[in-house]
């Protein structure tokens, strides 16, 4: 896989997220604009108020599938610099789970990164939420990632 | 030069150590999938080829409500999703993963 730039971070943390830090690490003279992407805790899922939520991942792999989407942010958009941190364990309403931060000489690339990001993320990093209310806990509905499909056998002549 | 033709009793009477086709894995669950096991973690061996098909069919074996998550789990081997038809290798970490819900 293609190395990534050493000031990039991915990183999996238990403590909150320090987003002004992460700013400051990825903005760069050089650069023109910088995105960042906040998501942070719903007071209410499904119109039932939420008590707090409870992150898992598998860790190694998260890791491994946050420095995937780095490498392909850098292929696919003009950036400079990127930093995807989740955060994981017991978190409080309005505290912030995952924090994106793209800067870029332009703000499209910067946009279009930090979009794509996300919404990679979301659909293949191996991380689980567990949503608390007030009579019991449920696992958050996810996304399947998109696995590779079973080894292709030889077809019959039609 | 003539070959050394190997003699009768080292090919045939003496004992051979058995070639071992063991294979032992590491699974590990998520989510609901280790609630439902009741493991986070588990070692498996094998006596001949497996796949991450079987492998998920021993735990369905002895948990049941497993078979319904079927359709809603991806497997993993070695940190990459994989096939559920991808043979085993001993020393391979598997992972069964439910649906993900990051962010």
């Amino acid at each position: 896989m293609a190395t990534l730039p050493h000031e990039d971070i991915y990183q999996l943390v238990r403590e909150p997220i320090d987003m002004l830090a992460l700013v400051r690490q990825v903005r760069a003279p050089e650069d023109g604009a910088i995105v960042t992407f906040d998501g942070f805790v719903r007071n209410q899922s499904h119109d039932r108020p939420t008590l707090y939520l409870d992150y898992e991942a598998y860790e190694s792999m998260a890791l491994a599938k946050m420095r995937e989407i780095g490498a392909q942010l850098h292929e696919k958009f003009r950036i400079h610099r990127a930093a995807i941190v989740h955060r994981l364990g017991r978190l409080e309403i309005g505290e912030t789970s995952v924090f994106i931060a793209v800067s870029a000489p332009h703000r499209a690339a910067a946009f279009d990164a930090c979009r794509f990001a996300i919404d990679t993320l979301k659909r293949t990093v191996p991380i689980w939420k567990k949503e608390y209310f007030e009579d019991g806990a449920v696992w958050a509905d996810g996304e399947l990632p998109p696995a590779p499909a079973a080894t292709p056998r030889a077809k019959p002549a039609s | 030069m003539l070959p050394l033709a190997p003699s009768p009793t080292t090919r045939y009477n003496s004992p051979v150590p058995p070639v071992s086709q063991a294979i032992r894995v590491t699974v590990l669950f998520f989510g609901r999938l280790k609630e439902l096991t009741g493991h986070a973690e588990d070692s498996v061996g094998f006596a001949d080829a497996a796949t991450i098909e079987q492998l998920f069919s021993l735990y369905a074996a002895r948990h049941p409500e497993l078979v319904k998550y079927r359709s809603s789990v991806v497997a993993s081997r070695n940190q990459e999703f994989a096939a559920w038809d991808t043979p085993l290798r001993s020393g391979d970490e598997v992972a069964f993963l439910p649906p993900v819900s990051g962010g």
